[in-house]
């Protein structure tokens, strides 16, 4: 998948991260999509660090919204601040791609979160979210 | 992910047949409306269905854990009633809580039709699932009202708690009156949960 806007990605990546590791952040992707990303650590450091605009192992519309989801699920794990969740999730989503398909993906988003009342139940919105997206 | 699947335990007083129609149902949701259960906090929303974009595919039903036994089972048939009615569209998140938000008319829509699936019945199916009782008109004229509903309540308590002091319950194992007895007691704890099946708004 081609990246739009690597340098905003990257941003968005590194701010939902918290303070975990490269390499954390990785294992914890892994583990939320159930093994479902074949995002490798060298592909994931070269995203977070700006310096690709090809993810080879992102190959898919598919695999884009669970990245999408799993980083969201990631940035609720670092106690990042709601408001910025949401806007970096955008971010990574239209970065991957493009803002019509992410547009589709984030209305439901833009809809339901007025309605939920804290965190934890955006992680469970997100998390469910993201299980439709598995591969079944 | 962290999932949980089976709903949380149950409060003492909540009965066995009250969570057996509770299992049935939720087993209904899965088996044939493709509706997968779990539960989690969810601070103060109810439960939200979750569409995917692949109608072929499972909708996720996500349910606050602290929901009693009654009000799932309330839930169930109103998650029924949103897909009867065509609601859950792909990627459209459907939730319940008690805010009033742009989609009013669409739960208000749901909620009549839950009304009616509730005391008539829908398909076989449903009705299977759900107490038996439920469709007396003595049972429901009773459970319309506040306070008669209370009082009922209170009194089919009352009798389950002396047909078990005095050991009747045992003597009349598997007797219609005592299952009368049971499920009268699950209308009753569901309707108090969700008052607005009776008509009026919770």
């Amino acid at each position: 998948m081609r990246i739009q806007d690597a340098e905003r990605v990257s941003k968005a990546v590194q701010t939902l991260r918290g303070t975990r590791s490269l390499d954390g952040l990785v294992d914890r992707l892994f583990d939320i999509t159930e093994g479902s990303l074949a995002l490798d650590r060298a592909t994931l450091h070269r995203i977070a660090r700006g310096q690709t605009r090809v993810a080879r192992a992102i190959d898919t519309p598919q695999d884009c919204v669970r990245l999408y989801f799993a980083l969201m699920i990631v940035g609720c794990e670092e106690d990042v601040p709601v408001e910025t969740i949401v806007e970096e999730g955008h971010a990574i989503l239209a970065g991957f791609v493009g803002d019509p398909l992410a547009a589709l993906i984030f209305r439901d988003l833009s809809a339901t979160l007025p309605k939920l009342r804290d965190r934890a139940a955006l992680k469970e919105y997100l998390e469910e979210g993201l299980r439709i997206w598995l591969p079944s | 992910m962290a999932t949980v699947l089976r709903p949380p335990l149950p409060a003492r007083a909540e009965s066995n047949t009250l969570r057996a129609f509770e299992e049935r149902m939720r087993a209904y949701l899965d088996e044939r409306l493709q509706v997968r259960t779990r539960f989690a906090s969810l601070g103060g929303t109810r439960a939200l269905l979750v569409s995917p974009a692949d109608r072929e595919r499972a909708k996720g039903l996500v349910i606050d854990a602290d929901t009693s036994t009654a009000e799932r089972v309330y839930m169930y048939v109103h998650v029924a009633a949103h897909i009867a009615l065509g609601h859950n569209i792909p990627l459209v998140t459907i939730v319940e809580s008690d805010d009033v938000d742009a989609d009013q008319m669409k739960h208000e829509l749901a909620e009549r039709l839950t009304r009616s699936m509730w005391w008539r019945g829908a398909d076989a199916e449903v009705a299977a699932s759900l107490p038996a009782v439920r469709t007396s008109r003595v049972l429901r004229s009773l459970l319309s009202w506040g306070a008669t509903r209370a009082l009922t309540r209170w009194a089919l308590l009352a009798i389950r708690a002396l047909a078990y002091r005095t050991g009747i319950v045992r003597a009349l194992e598997r007797n219609a009156a005592t299952a009368w007895l049971g499920q009268a007691l699950c209308v009753a704890a569901v309707v108090s949960a969700a008052p607005q099946l009776a008509g009026e708004r919770g």
